[in-house]
């Protein structure tokens, strides 16, 4: 957790964007991604703190971490499953 | 030693407030609990006065905002702040920016500009829906097969057929819309107050006043208003913290196959409805009390325009005004054109002459019988409920 030198293959800007779209487009972004290959996704919707772990949960995602940082915004790094 | 003791007692005391306040309003309350609670108050209600619902209370803000604006004569017979639903409608929002306040998550947010005219295009289908319906997805849905209205389960399907055809749409829209870059987040101002320190007091102040504002409600002769503030202000708080959204229960079946609030949504409804039965077939409270909902025709097709409105605001009746209390400014536009456009629409409507077309009440027990009521009212829910896990393990019903 935390680790702040993990590389994220794509970066995904959801930041003022309320539920569903963080939720849809994390979707979207990870159908068009490899196996292993990490996204990282910015947002700022609170409901997204619970929505995107159950989601990887679900779907066999590895969530390897969630932040919020001191610019406002949460971070997630997702590795595809 | 004695005084060691008692310091240990004090710190004992300290941690067990502390760990207690981050059950409430540090964790998010499971979904199930928030569904259980919210069925309690809403029996509350019932109990207190009439069957709850959320539409009544915009319909009177956009009366009022017409009536002040000049843009209609009819003076609306209810002052917002005596209206029995525009108070527990205020009571929502005002709990849940408490509860966002005490939870350190209030946070006025912007949004992208195509989410702003989203937010108000949803708001007019929203205000038409419920319109039509008689009610949102809380009156014209929960409460109604609740209070064992039929009219109830067809908003119910229009509403799934609604959030379908939503979902649909923000699918198109992600492949074809440009998607715009939010504005920045502001770097908070340094120096100063420090407002997240400050929040959660400001959340207690709150919850404070609504007390106070009870005794005020009581003191006047309005106890039934003062406590329908006050149950509104719990449903906001229970919304609030278990993040209760009855948009999800229809949208992610078909988003990510997830079941979570249809469960909880059931389990509410069941025992709200199971209570409601005993209460009214006792005549605890009047047996046809809210049973005037529109079924078919104003029912289905006010649920599936409700349907596509809400998915678009990401809100719908409560849900709107709990998220905006969370300082969704997004669904703040929202608000007010549901509530214009259902004012405007429920008055055309009215003058039109056609509400009798859009179909008439139907009770349960005058259609198949107290005896059969209760195993039906069971059966639609658990019916809904076993589809619902069925497709969370198939994704049978996932279109993206």
């Amino acid at each position: 957790m935390g680790d702040e030198t993990m590389k994220a293959d794509q970066i995904l800007d959801t930041r003022g964007l309320s539920c569903p779209m963080p939720m849809l487009k994390t979707k979207k972004a990870l159908k068009g991604m490899a196996s292993g290959q990490i996204i990282e996704v910015w947002g700022t919707d609170p409901g997204s703190k619970n929505d995107i772990p159950d989601f990887c949960k679900k779907n066999g995602n590895e969530l390897l971490d969630m932040t919020d940082l001191p610019e406002g915004y949460t971070r997630y790094l997702i590795k595809k499953g | 030693m004695d005084e060691n003791v008692n310091g240990a007692f004090i710190n004992t005391i300290k941690e067990q407030i502390k760990d207690g306040y981050s059950l409430a309003f540090t964790q998010k309350w499971p979904s199930w609990l928030g569904g259980i609670l919210i069925a309690i108050v809403a029996l509350m209600i019932f109990l207190w006065d009439y069957t709850w619902g959320i539409v009544g209370g915009y319909h009177n803000w956009g009366d009022w905002i017409f009536y002040l604006a000049h843009a209609s004569k009819d003076k609306p017979d209810t002052l917002p702040w005596l209206h029995h639903l525009s108070i527990s409608d205020f009571g929502i929002l005002t709990g849940a920016l408490a509860s966002a306040l005490l939870s350190r998550q209030f946070k006025f947010r912007r949004a992208p500009r195509l989410e702003y005219i989203k937010g108000l295009i949803g708001g007019i289908l929203m205000g038409t829906g419920a319109a039509l319906a008689k009610g949102c997805n809380v009156g014209g849905f929960f409460s109604a097969a609740a209070m064992l209205d039929i009219g109830g389960y067809a908003m119910m399907i229009g509403l799934g057929i609604g959030a379908f055809i939503g979902l649909k749409y923000l699918l198109w829209e992600m492949e074809h819309l440009p998607q715009t870059t939010p504005p920045a987040p502001k770097t908070p101002p340094s120096g100063g107050l420090d407002w997240e320190k400050i929040k959660p007091y400001i959340g207690g102040i709150i919850f404070i006043a609504v007390i106070i504002g009870f005794y005020v409600y009581a003191s006047y002769d309005q106890t039934i208003v003062g406590g329908l503030l006050f149950f509104g202000f719990l449903i906001g708080m229970i919304m609030h913290r278990s993040r209760f959204c009855f948009v999800r229960a229809f949208r992610e079946p078909f988003m990510t196959g997830e079941a979570e609030m249809v469960r909880a949504v059931a389990i509410s409804l069941l025992i709200y409805g199971l209570f409601a039965t005993m209460i009214k077939f006792n005549y605890i409270q009047e047996p046809m009390m809210d049973v005037y909902h529109p079924f078919w025709i104003g029912s289905l097709s006010g649920g599936i325009i409700f349907g596509i409105g809400m998915l678009l605001a990401g809100g719908c009746g409560s849900s709107t005004l709990w998220r905006v209390g969370e300082g969704n400014t997004k669904l703040l536009v929202t608000l007010v054109s549901f509530a214009l456009t259902n004012s405007a629409v429920s008055s055309l409507l009215d003058k039109m002459g056609i509400r009798d077309k859009l179909g008439s009440a139907h009770f349960l027990p005058d259609l198949v019988g107290w005896q059969f009521t209760v195993p039906i009212f069971v059966l639609i829910i658990v019916v809904w409920v076993v589809i619902a896990n069925w497709n969370e393990k198939t994704e049978k019903f996932v279109i993206f």
